[in-house]
């Protein structure tokens, strides 16, 4: 089993979350796009030197640095802070995911949009 | 027969050690508290204690009953994987954007002491080995609970969540992110391991002690692969090898788990 580079792995992460939110397990499309948007902006601070240290918070301030510098077309390190509280929840106490007001397919689209611009890069 | 102490110290992690001391006793409480506060002083670097005052003063302006620094920080085990976490008891303060992973478990008071009388490990943690920062008697009315009705985490709770976790698991590693696989992997072999110790009546204490405890168990090869997941960077097919293991555990009764061994395991302790 080899790694695989970040930015195929946050796509077919997300894949993988899309497939689960249609009819799926929802704790699961809730992981599998954690892990995707992760991917993604490991990918994305990789190319700008942004060190990570597989530490969330700092992947939750390279999300916000992101956005600040045009990278991204949105912020989305309230959504990646949010996204590992809830799946630190279903990990720990089997819940289902609670994102509040906001379903899991416009989490999905926020996450696609980062992959998107980490596939832009990549190629 | 027991002696009750009217003294505080750290209970051993063994089931019946909280009933050792006279927890409802006022003089032994103040005692406690002054001796947390002296073990989180010494347990956090300036950078930490500036984010625990933050989280104190929050937590106190909200009307929370009390604050608990729990973890790997209050057992001064901290590693490059370890979160700051606390338990405070009360609505959820506002802490803005710490420069560090806080884990914020918040329960109210009526759910904390209901989750203590469930069996909830967590909780049961923060009443054993926390820090407490402060406490309007909420914590010492659960510690008397717990002394006074053996109060012990339930195990099986935590073969469940490991069980429950697998499949998932499974899937990330083999989906090849090992940065990710990693840390599911470090998940579930911790509550495998926090299973077989309760089930054994052993307190499990913070992540980076659970191998030597589980080693004490006579679970060497979990002891080997918990310590390799946080102190050593292991490839996906030792994270795989990670997965069969708890399969394999969680799969037999904790009598047995303690002794079984995975016959085709390759991991190695360094």
């Amino acid at each position: 089993m080899s790694p695989k580079p970040k930015v195929q792995v946050a796509r077919e992460h997300l894949t993988k979350a899309q497939d689960e939110a249609t009819g799926g397990d929802p704790r699961d499309a809730l992981q599998w796009g954690f892990a995707s948007l992760e991917a993604a902006i490991d990918a994305l601070a990789a190319a700008r030197g942004i060190a990570i240290d597989e530490k969330h918070w700092k992947r939750t301030e390279a999300a916000r640095s992101l956005h600040a510098t045009g990278v991204l077309p949105k912020d989305l390190s309230d959504l990646h802070r949010s996204l590992n509280e809830a799946r630190k929840a279903v990990f720990y106490d089997g819940e289902d995911p609670d994102l509040g007001e906001v379903s899991i397919e416009d989490v999905l689209s926020d996450v696609e949009d980062a992959v998107v611009a980490a596939e832009a890069e990549a190629t | 027969m027991t002696t009750v102490t009217r003294k505080w110290k750290q209970p051993a992690p063994v089931r019946g050690a909280l009933s050792e001391m006279d927890v409802a006793d006022a003089g032994v409480w103040t005692d406690r508290l002054r001796f947390d506060r002296a073990r989180a002083a010494r347990n956090q670097p300036s950078e930490l204690a500036a984010i625990t005052a933050t989280v104190e003063a929050r937590s106190r302006d909200a009307g929370a009953h009390a604050l608990i620094l729990s973890g790997s920080t209050a057992r001064a085990r901290r590693t490059r994987v370890s979160d700051l976490d606390y338990h405070v008891i009360g609505g959820r303060p506002e802490i803005g954007h710490p420069a560090e992973d806080v884990d914020l478990y918040c329960d109210d008071a009526k759910s904390f002491m209901a989750k203590l009388r469930s069996g909830d490990d967590l909780v049961h943690w923060s009443v054993w080995y926390g820090c407490i920062l402060f406490d309007d008697g909420v914590v010492q009315s659960a510690a008397t609970h717990v002394a006074s009705h053996d109060g012990w985490p339930d195990a099986t709770r935590k073969v469940r969540q490991a069980q429950s976790a697998l499949s998932f698991t499974e899937r990330i590693v083999d989906s090849g992110d090992r940065g990710a696989a990693l840390e599911q992997v470090r998940g579930v072999l911790s509550l495998t391991a926090r299973w077989l110790l309760l089930a054994h009546d052993v307190f499990p204490l913070s992540r980076d002690e659970l191998s030597d405890q589980v080693l004490d168990l006579g679970c060497s090869d979990l002891a080997a692969a918990l310590h390799r997941s946080m102190h050593c960077e292991p490839e996906l097919d030792e994270l795989a090898t990670g997965v069969r293991l708890v399969k394999h555990l969680t799969s037999l009764p904790a009598a047995r788990a303690r002794r079984a061994r995975l016959p085709s395991l390759t991991t190695t302790a360094d």
